[in-house]
Protein backbone atom coordinates (compact mmCIF):
# COMPACT_ATOMS: atom_id res chain seq x y z
CA UNK A 1 0.00 0.00 0.00
CA UNK A 2 1.57 3.35 -1.16
CA UNK A 3 0.28 6.14 0.74
CA UNK A 4 1.17 9.32 -1.64
CA UNK A 5 1.39 12.32 0.40
CA UNK A 6 -0.34 12.05 3.66
CA UNK A 7 -1.28 8.96 4.56
CA UNK A 8 -5.43 8.08 4.04
CA UNK A 9 -6.28 5.87 6.70
CA UNK A 10 -9.81 5.41 5.73
CA UNK A 11 -9.43 4.43 2.16
CA UNK A 12 -6.55 2.08 3.49
CA UNK A 13 -8.41 0.43 5.74
CA UNK A 14 -11.42 0.42 3.05
CA UNK A 15 -8.51 -1.54 0.40
CA UNK A 16 -7.27 -3.90 3.56
CA UNK A 17 -11.17 -5.07 4.14
CA UNK A 18 -11.45 -5.72 -0.10
CA UNK A 19 -8.17 -7.53 0.03
CA UNK A 20 -8.76 -10.00 3.20
CA UNK A 21 -12.19 -10.41 1.67
CA UNK A 22 -11.07 -11.57 -1.94
CA UNK A 23 -8.27 -13.67 0.03
CA UNK A 24 -11.12 -15.73 1.70
CA UNK A 25 -13.30 -15.99 -1.52
CA UNK A 26 -10.61 -17.40 -3.34
CA UNK A 27 -8.49 -19.28 -0.84
CA UNK A 28 -5.36 -17.36 -1.49
CA UNK A 29 -3.72 -15.97 1.24
CA UNK A 30 -3.40 -12.23 1.57
CA UNK A 31 -0.02 -10.07 3.36
CA UNK A 32 -0.55 -5.95 3.22
CA UNK A 33 2.52 -4.02 2.64
CA UNK A 34 3.23 -1.04 3.77
CA UNK A 35 5.64 1.13 1.94
CA UNK A 36 6.88 4.25 4.90
CA UNK A 37 7.94 7.13 2.93
CA UNK A 38 9.04 9.40 5.58
CA UNK A 39 9.69 9.08 9.44
CA UNK A 40 7.21 11.00 10.63
CA UNK A 41 4.58 8.18 9.17
CA UNK A 42 6.21 5.44 11.16
CA UNK A 43 3.94 5.67 13.86
CA UNK A 44 0.70 6.51 11.96
CA UNK A 45 1.27 3.66 9.63
CA UNK A 46 2.34 1.11 12.36
CA UNK A 47 -0.23 1.98 14.75
CA UNK A 48 -2.76 1.78 11.83
CA UNK A 49 -1.61 -1.60 10.77
CA UNK A 50 -1.62 -2.69 14.82
CA UNK A 51 -5.33 -1.76 15.21
CA UNK A 52 -7.22 -2.69 11.78
CA UNK A 53 -5.54 -5.80 10.84
CA UNK A 54 -6.48 -9.28 12.10
CA UNK A 55 -4.39 -10.09 15.66
CA UNK A 56 -1.43 -12.41 14.58
CA UNK A 57 -1.63 -11.40 10.61
CA UNK A 58 1.00 -11.06 8.65
CA UNK A 59 2.12 -7.84 6.84
CA UNK A 60 5.31 -6.69 5.69
CA UNK A 61 6.91 -2.97 5.85
CA UNK A 62 8.31 -1.27 2.50
CA UNK A 63 10.83 0.97 3.10
CA UNK A 64 14.23 2.94 1.23
CA UNK A 65 16.10 4.53 3.44
CA UNK A 66 17.96 3.12 6.29
CA UNK A 67 17.71 5.68 8.92
CA UNK A 68 13.59 5.27 8.43
CA UNK A 69 14.00 1.50 7.97
CA UNK A 70 16.00 1.34 11.53
CA UNK A 71 13.61 3.34 13.11
CA UNK A 72 10.80 1.25 12.28
CA UNK A 73 12.10 -1.46 13.41
CA UNK A 74 12.38 -0.13 16.88
CA UNK A 75 8.90 0.99 17.02
CA UNK A 76 7.75 -2.50 15.81
CA UNK A 77 9.67 -3.37 18.75
CA UNK A 78 8.20 -1.28 21.02
CA UNK A 79 4.22 -2.43 19.60
CA UNK A 80 5.50 -6.01 20.17
CA UNK A 81 4.66 -6.74 16.89
CA UNK A 82 7.59 -8.22 15.38
CA UNK A 83 7.06 -11.57 15.65
CA UNK A 84 4.27 -10.86 12.47
CA UNK A 85 6.36 -8.47 10.75
CA UNK A 86 8.09 -8.96 7.10
CA UNK A 87 10.98 -6.92 6.28
CA UNK A 88 11.37 -5.60 3.24
CA UNK A 89 14.30 -5.69 2.35
CA UNK A 90 17.35 -7.03 2.77
CA UNK A 91 19.61 -5.99 -0.34
CA UNK A 92 23.24 -5.15 -1.43
CA UNK A 93 22.81 -1.86 0.10
CA UNK A 94 22.08 -3.00 3.54
CA UNK A 95 24.07 -0.63 5.61
CA UNK A 96 26.20 -1.24 8.87
CA UNK A 97 23.25 0.25 10.93
CA UNK A 98 20.94 -1.52 9.47
CA UNK A 99 22.52 -4.83 10.15
CA UNK A 100 22.85 -3.60 13.72
CA UNK A 101 19.31 -2.63 14.19
CA UNK A 102 18.44 -6.21 12.51
CA UNK A 103 19.88 -7.74 15.12
CA UNK A 104 18.51 -6.14 17.95
CA UNK A 105 15.01 -5.90 16.46
CA UNK A 106 14.54 -8.79 14.71
CA UNK A 107 11.47 -9.28 12.56
CA UNK A 108 9.98 -12.47 12.08
CA UNK A 109 10.63 -12.78 8.06
CA UNK A 110 12.61 -10.64 5.65
CA UNK A 111 12.85 -10.40 1.65
CA UNK A 112 15.84 -10.67 0.34
CA UNK A 113 16.49 -9.04 -2.95
CA UNK A 114 18.64 -11.37 -5.43
CA UNK A 115 19.56 -7.67 -7.87
CA UNK A 116 22.81 -7.66 -8.90
CA UNK A 117 24.06 -5.25 -10.71
CA UNK A 118 26.66 -6.52 -12.39
CA UNK A 119 24.45 -9.59 -14.05
CA UNK A 120 21.25 -9.88 -14.42
CA UNK A 121 21.09 -13.20 -14.95
CA UNK A 122 19.44 -16.20 -13.18
CA UNK A 123 23.02 -17.25 -12.31
CA UNK A 124 24.23 -13.57 -11.42
CA UNK A 125 20.91 -13.01 -8.72
CA UNK A 126 22.45 -16.61 -7.19
CA UNK A 127 25.65 -14.98 -7.03
CA UNK A 128 24.93 -11.98 -5.29
CA UNK A 129 22.54 -14.67 -2.61
CA UNK A 130 25.81 -16.70 -2.23
CA UNK A 131 28.78 -13.94 -2.07
CA UNK A 132 27.22 -10.18 -2.93
CA UNK A 133 28.69 -10.18 -6.06
CA UNK A 134 32.00 -9.06 -3.50
CA UNK A 135 30.15 -6.00 -3.30
CA UNK A 136 29.94 -6.83 0.65
CA UNK A 137 31.64 -8.71 3.42
CA UNK A 138 29.42 -11.85 2.65
CA UNK A 139 26.21 -13.23 0.92
CA UNK A 140 22.79 -11.83 1.54
CA UNK A 141 21.53 -15.47 2.62
CA UNK A 142 24.19 -15.34 5.01
CA UNK A 143 23.77 -11.82 6.19
CA UNK A 144 19.91 -12.91 6.87
CA UNK A 145 21.36 -15.62 8.88
CA UNK A 146 23.60 -13.52 10.91
CA UNK A 147 21.46 -10.70 12.26
CA UNK A 148 18.68 -13.49 13.24
CA UNK A 149 16.54 -13.73 10.10
CA UNK A 150 14.45 -17.44 10.27
CA UNK A 151 12.30 -17.05 7.04
CA UNK A 152 13.49 -15.93 4.05
CA UNK A 153 11.53 -15.07 1.24
CA UNK A 154 13.74 -14.19 -2.09
CA UNK A 155 12.23 -11.44 -4.53
CA UNK A 156 14.23 -12.48 -7.67
CA UNK A 157 14.55 -8.39 -8.64
CA UNK A 158 12.05 -8.05 -11.29
CA UNK A 159 13.99 -5.58 -14.11
CA UNK A 160 12.75 -3.00 -16.70
CA UNK A 161 12.25 -4.44 -20.33
CA UNK A 162 15.28 -4.54 -21.77
CA UNK A 163 17.53 -5.61 -18.48
CA UNK A 164 16.54 -9.09 -18.90
CA UNK A 165 13.04 -8.98 -17.19
CA UNK A 166 12.53 -12.16 -17.96
CA UNK A 167 14.75 -13.27 -15.91
CA UNK A 168 12.75 -12.54 -12.62
CA UNK A 169 10.58 -15.20 -13.39
CA UNK A 170 13.68 -17.84 -14.67
CA UNK A 171 15.09 -17.49 -11.42
CA UNK A 172 12.31 -18.40 -9.16
CA UNK A 173 12.63 -22.60 -10.44
CA UNK A 174 16.46 -21.86 -9.59
CA UNK A 175 16.63 -20.23 -6.70
CA UNK A 176 13.44 -22.97 -5.36
CA UNK A 177 15.91 -26.08 -6.64
CA UNK A 178 19.12 -24.36 -4.94
CA UNK A 179 18.08 -23.47 -1.60
CA UNK A 180 14.36 -24.87 -1.23
CA UNK A 181 13.40 -21.25 -0.21
CA UNK A 182 9.97 -20.02 -1.18
CA UNK A 183 10.47 -17.66 -3.86
CA UNK A 184 8.44 -14.56 -6.13
CA UNK A 185 9.19 -10.92 -7.47
CA UNK A 186 7.16 -7.95 -7.61
CA UNK A 187 7.07 -8.37 -11.68
CA UNK A 188 3.82 -5.74 -12.32
CA UNK A 189 6.84 -3.47 -11.95
CA UNK A 190 7.63 -4.51 -15.46
CA UNK A 191 4.58 -3.47 -16.54
CA UNK A 192 4.81 0.05 -15.04
CA UNK A 193 8.08 0.06 -16.92
CA UNK A 194 6.95 -0.76 -20.17
CA UNK A 195 6.24 3.27 -21.53
CA UNK A 196 4.90 1.75 -24.97
CA UNK A 197 1.53 0.40 -23.15
CA UNK A 198 0.56 3.62 -22.65
CA UNK A 199 0.05 3.78 -26.28
CA UNK A 200 -2.67 1.20 -25.56
CA UNK A 201 -4.77 2.59 -22.64
CA UNK A 202 -7.76 0.07 -21.85
CA UNK A 203 -4.62 -2.47 -21.45
CA UNK A 204 -2.07 -1.43 -19.00
CA UNK A 205 -4.31 -2.42 -15.99
CA UNK A 206 -4.66 -5.51 -17.57
CA UNK A 207 -1.58 -6.61 -18.44
CA UNK A 208 -0.50 -5.15 -15.53
CA UNK A 209 -2.71 -7.52 -13.08
CA UNK A 210 -2.45 -10.44 -15.53
CA UNK A 211 1.45 -10.45 -15.27
CA UNK A 212 1.20 -11.79 -11.87
CA UNK A 213 0.12 -15.04 -13.33
CA UNK A 214 3.69 -15.19 -14.39
CA UNK A 215 4.93 -16.08 -10.69
CA UNK A 216 2.80 -19.12 -10.44
CA UNK A 217 3.68 -20.10 -13.68
CA UNK A 218 7.55 -20.73 -12.86
CA UNK A 219 6.83 -22.11 -9.66
CA UNK A 220 6.81 -18.98 -7.49
CA UNK A 221 5.20 -18.81 -3.77
CA UNK A 222 3.98 -15.11 -4.02
CA UNK A 223 3.66 -12.23 -5.82
CA UNK A 224 3.75 -8.73 -5.09
CA UNK A 225 1.32 -6.61 -6.75
CA UNK A 226 -0.02 -3.23 -6.43
CA UNK A 227 -1.55 -0.58 -6.20
CA UNK A 228 -3.72 -2.30 -3.92
CA UNK A 229 -7.09 -0.94 -5.94
CA UNK A 230 -5.62 -3.92 -8.32
CA UNK A 231 -6.82 -6.54 -5.43
CA UNK A 232 -9.89 -7.05 -7.39
CA UNK A 233 -8.63 -7.89 -10.54
CA UNK A 234 -5.23 -9.99 -9.08
CA UNK A 235 -6.92 -12.45 -6.67
CA UNK A 236 -9.11 -14.06 -9.62
CA UNK A 237 -6.54 -14.04 -12.00
CA UNK A 238 -4.22 -16.09 -9.74
CA UNK A 239 -7.23 -18.52 -8.59
CA UNK A 240 -7.39 -19.34 -12.08
CA UNK A 241 -3.94 -19.97 -12.60
CA UNK A 242 -4.09 -21.86 -9.45
CA UNK A 243 -6.58 -23.98 -10.87
CA UNK A 244 -4.80 -24.58 -13.98
CA UNK A 245 -1.66 -25.53 -12.37
CA UNK A 246 -3.02 -27.49 -9.75
CA UNK A 247 -4.74 -30.01 -12.34
CA UNK A 248 -2.00 -30.35 -14.30
CA UNK A 249 0.12 -31.30 -11.42
CA UNK A 250 -1.90 -33.70 -10.06
CA UNK A 251 -2.48 -35.23 -13.08
CA UNK A 252 1.15 -35.38 -13.44
CA UNK A 253 2.67 -35.13 -9.77
CA UNK A 254 -0.03 -36.43 -7.72
CA UNK A 255 0.12 -33.74 -5.68
CA UNK A 256 -3.28 -32.74 -4.30
CA UNK A 257 -4.86 -29.19 -3.54
CA UNK A 258 -4.82 -28.20 -0.11
CA UNK A 259 -8.27 -27.62 1.79
CA UNK A 260 -8.36 -24.17 0.72
CA UNK A 261 -6.60 -23.96 -2.50
CA UNK A 262 -8.75 -22.13 -5.36
CA UNK A 263 -9.74 -25.38 -7.28
CA UNK A 264 -11.66 -26.92 -3.69
CA UNK A 265 -13.12 -23.94 -3.26
CA UNK A 266 -14.30 -23.43 -6.62
CA UNK A 267 -14.69 -27.05 -7.71
CA UNK A 268 -16.05 -29.14 -4.42
CA UNK B 1 14.43 3.14 -27.49
CA UNK B 2 17.63 2.94 -29.40
CA UNK B 3 19.52 5.14 -32.05
CA UNK B 4 23.04 6.17 -33.68
CA UNK B 5 23.89 8.55 -30.99
CA UNK B 6 21.98 6.68 -28.07
CA UNK B 7 23.63 3.05 -28.22
CA UNK B 8 22.58 1.77 -25.17
CA UNK B 9 18.69 2.80 -25.25
CA UNK B 10 16.79 3.18 -22.45
CA UNK B 11 12.90 5.62 -21.67
CA UNK B 12 14.21 8.71 -23.79
CA UNK B 13 12.84 11.46 -26.46
CA UNK B 14 15.34 12.53 -28.81
CA UNK B 15 15.21 16.02 -29.91
CA UNK B 16 18.16 18.27 -31.34
CA UNK B 17 21.03 16.15 -31.89
CA UNK B 18 23.72 18.70 -32.14
CA UNK B 19 22.36 20.47 -29.13
CA UNK B 20 25.13 21.07 -26.22
CA UNK B 21 22.25 19.98 -23.27
CA UNK B 22 20.67 16.79 -22.30
CA UNK B 23 17.92 16.53 -19.58
CA UNK B 24 17.59 14.21 -16.53
CA UNK B 25 13.64 14.44 -14.87
CA UNK B 26 13.06 13.06 -11.77
CA UNK B 27 9.30 13.26 -10.72
CA UNK B 28 8.55 16.47 -12.61
CA UNK B 29 6.06 17.50 -14.97
CA UNK B 30 8.48 19.33 -17.11
CA UNK B 31 8.89 18.98 -21.33
CA UNK B 32 12.38 20.45 -21.82
CA UNK B 33 12.18 22.82 -25.16
CA UNK B 34 12.51 21.29 -28.17
CA UNK B 35 16.19 22.10 -28.83
CA UNK B 36 17.64 19.76 -26.00
CA UNK B 37 19.19 17.12 -27.27
CA UNK B 38 17.75 13.99 -25.55
CA UNK B 39 15.85 14.28 -22.22
CA UNK B 40 14.11 11.43 -20.03
CA UNK B 41 13.83 10.06 -17.03
CA UNK B 42 16.13 8.23 -14.17
CA UNK B 43 14.77 5.85 -11.81
CA UNK B 44 17.43 3.76 -10.53
CA UNK B 45 20.61 4.82 -9.27
CA UNK B 46 22.53 1.74 -10.92
CA UNK B 47 21.84 0.53 -14.61
CA UNK B 48 19.33 4.09 -15.13
CA UNK B 49 22.61 6.05 -14.03
CA UNK B 50 24.86 4.08 -16.20
CA UNK B 51 22.72 4.34 -19.15
CA UNK B 52 22.94 8.21 -18.67
CA UNK B 53 26.86 8.06 -19.09
CA UNK B 54 26.81 5.91 -21.90
CA UNK B 55 24.53 7.84 -24.03
CA UNK B 56 25.48 11.11 -23.43
CA UNK B 57 29.33 10.47 -23.64
CA UNK B 58 28.25 9.13 -27.22
CA UNK B 59 26.77 12.24 -28.41
CA UNK B 60 30.33 14.37 -27.77
CA UNK B 61 27.68 17.22 -28.45
CA UNK B 62 26.30 17.22 -25.54
CA UNK B 63 28.62 19.62 -22.32
CA UNK B 64 25.79 19.83 -20.10
CA UNK B 65 23.43 17.75 -18.45
CA UNK B 66 20.81 18.94 -16.66
CA UNK B 67 19.17 17.18 -13.59
CA UNK B 68 15.95 18.66 -12.15
CA UNK B 69 12.78 17.73 -10.12
CA UNK B 70 12.88 15.78 -7.10
CA UNK B 71 14.60 12.86 -5.93
CA UNK B 72 12.93 9.89 -5.51
CA UNK B 73 13.94 8.59 -2.07
CA UNK B 74 15.90 5.92 -1.09
CA UNK B 75 16.95 5.47 -4.49
CA UNK B 76 18.78 9.19 -5.06
CA UNK B 77 19.75 8.29 -8.39
CA UNK B 78 19.67 12.17 -9.24
CA UNK B 79 21.96 12.84 -6.03
CA UNK B 80 24.04 9.51 -7.21
CA UNK B 81 24.54 11.36 -10.11
CA UNK B 82 25.32 14.29 -9.17
CA UNK B 83 27.84 12.30 -7.20
CA UNK B 84 29.41 10.39 -9.65
CA UNK B 85 30.05 13.49 -11.44
CA UNK B 86 31.92 14.95 -8.35
CA UNK B 87 34.05 12.16 -7.36
CA UNK B 88 33.97 8.84 -9.55
CA UNK B 89 34.21 5.45 -8.52
CA UNK B 90 35.74 3.46 -6.16
CA UNK B 91 37.80 0.60 -6.26
CA UNK B 92 34.41 -1.72 -5.75
CA UNK B 93 32.41 0.43 -8.51
CA UNK B 94 30.73 2.23 -5.74
CA UNK B 95 29.67 6.00 -6.57
CA UNK B 96 31.53 7.48 -3.75
CA UNK B 97 29.86 9.63 -1.09
CA UNK B 98 26.74 8.49 -3.14
CA UNK B 99 23.84 8.67 -1.06
CA UNK B 100 21.30 6.17 -2.87
CA UNK B 101 20.85 2.87 -1.78
CA UNK B 102 22.67 0.47 -4.45
CA UNK B 103 25.05 3.70 -6.40
CA UNK B 104 27.31 0.54 -8.44
CA UNK B 105 28.66 1.17 -11.66
CA UNK B 106 29.06 -2.31 -12.98
CA UNK B 107 28.41 -2.34 -16.30
CA UNK B 108 30.93 0.55 -17.63
CA UNK B 109 34.75 0.55 -17.56
CA UNK B 110 36.12 3.76 -15.57
CA UNK B 111 37.43 5.04 -18.70
CA UNK B 112 33.46 6.00 -19.46
CA UNK B 113 33.14 7.12 -16.28
CA UNK B 114 36.04 9.50 -16.61
CA UNK B 115 34.96 10.68 -19.99
CA UNK B 116 31.73 11.36 -18.53
CA UNK B 117 32.88 13.38 -15.84
CA UNK B 118 35.28 15.34 -18.29
CA UNK B 119 32.75 15.74 -21.33
CA UNK B 120 29.73 17.26 -19.29
CA UNK B 121 29.17 20.01 -16.51
CA UNK B 122 25.97 19.25 -14.68
CA UNK B 123 23.43 21.38 -13.34
CA UNK B 124 21.70 20.78 -10.49
CA UNK B 125 18.51 21.74 -10.56
CA UNK B 126 16.89 19.36 -7.95
CA UNK B 127 14.15 21.24 -5.82
CA UNK B 128 13.70 23.81 -8.36
CA UNK B 129 9.75 24.41 -8.71
CA UNK B 130 8.78 26.85 -11.38
CA UNK B 131 9.58 25.11 -14.76
CA UNK B 132 10.61 28.34 -16.65
CA UNK B 133 13.43 28.51 -14.02
CA UNK B 134 14.64 25.40 -15.81
CA UNK B 135 13.77 26.69 -19.28
CA UNK B 136 16.01 29.80 -18.65
CA UNK B 137 18.80 28.07 -17.82
CA UNK B 138 18.55 25.50 -20.88
CA UNK B 139 18.89 28.48 -23.09
CA UNK B 140 21.59 29.97 -21.59
CA UNK B 141 23.62 26.49 -21.67
CA UNK B 142 22.78 26.39 -25.57
CA UNK B 143 23.16 30.33 -26.11
CA UNK B 144 26.92 29.36 -24.85
CA UNK B 145 27.51 26.85 -27.81
CA UNK B 146 30.25 24.76 -26.52
CA UNK B 147 32.16 23.36 -28.65
CA UNK B 148 31.85 19.44 -29.45
CA UNK B 149 34.06 17.42 -27.35
CA UNK B 150 35.89 15.42 -29.63
CA UNK B 151 34.95 11.90 -31.25
CA UNK B 152 31.67 9.58 -29.78
CA UNK B 153 33.15 7.09 -27.09
CA UNK B 154 30.69 4.04 -27.63
CA UNK B 155 30.74 2.30 -24.39
CA UNK B 156 31.21 -1.29 -24.41
CA UNK B 157 28.89 -3.18 -22.33
CA UNK B 158 31.10 -5.18 -19.64
CA UNK B 159 29.93 -8.62 -19.54
CA UNK B 160 30.41 -9.98 -15.64
CA UNK B 161 32.82 -13.43 -14.74
CA UNK B 162 31.24 -15.46 -12.28
CA UNK B 163 33.44 -15.42 -9.41
CA UNK B 164 32.31 -19.32 -8.47
CA UNK B 165 31.82 -22.70 -10.23
CA UNK B 166 28.52 -24.39 -10.91
CA UNK B 167 28.97 -28.01 -9.72
CA UNK B 168 25.57 -28.16 -8.73
CA UNK B 169 23.46 -30.46 -11.18
CA UNK B 170 20.27 -29.16 -10.41
CA UNK B 171 21.45 -25.63 -10.84
CA UNK B 172 23.23 -26.28 -14.44
CA UNK B 173 19.59 -27.36 -15.53
CA UNK B 174 18.22 -23.46 -15.61
CA UNK B 175 21.56 -21.85 -15.59
CA UNK B 176 22.36 -20.30 -19.00
CA UNK B 177 23.26 -22.78 -21.55
CA UNK B 178 25.75 -21.74 -24.58
CA UNK B 179 25.19 -23.89 -27.75
CA UNK B 180 27.66 -23.57 -30.74
CA UNK B 181 26.43 -23.10 -34.32
CA UNK B 182 25.83 -26.63 -34.89
CA UNK B 183 23.53 -26.58 -32.02
CA UNK B 184 25.51 -28.68 -29.65
CA UNK B 185 25.91 -27.81 -26.34
CA UNK B 186 29.25 -26.11 -25.30
CA UNK B 187 28.63 -25.57 -21.72
CA UNK B 188 26.29 -24.87 -19.09
CA UNK B 189 26.16 -22.26 -16.26
CA UNK B 190 28.81 -19.90 -17.80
Amino acid sequence: MFFKGEPKLDEGKEQLEKMLTLSRLTGNPAIPDFFIRKESYIEKIVDFIESTLPKKHPFSIDITVPSIKIKTLWYLHKKDILFRTIYNSIHIGVTEEERKALKNYTPAAAIVVAFNPKDNSPDGKIEVLENSAHLLDKGLLAIADEVGIKNVLVDTAALAPGENSGASVAAIPVIKEEYGLPAGCAIHNVVEKSAWLKNFDSAAKVVDASSNINIPLFGGDYAIFGPAENAGLVFPIIAWEDILISEYTENYFGTKPRENHPRRKFFK
Amino acid sequence: MKNDFYPWGGEFTVCSSNSCIAVVLLQIDYTPPKDVAVFGQVKTENIGIEKIVANVISNPNIRYLLVCGDDIRGHLPGSTLVALHKYGIDKENRVINAPGAIPYIENLGVEAVKRFRKQVEILDLMGVRKNEKIDEVVRDCIKKSPPSFGSPYIAIKIVAKHGWAVTDDKRVLHSKIVIDYMGKIKGRGC
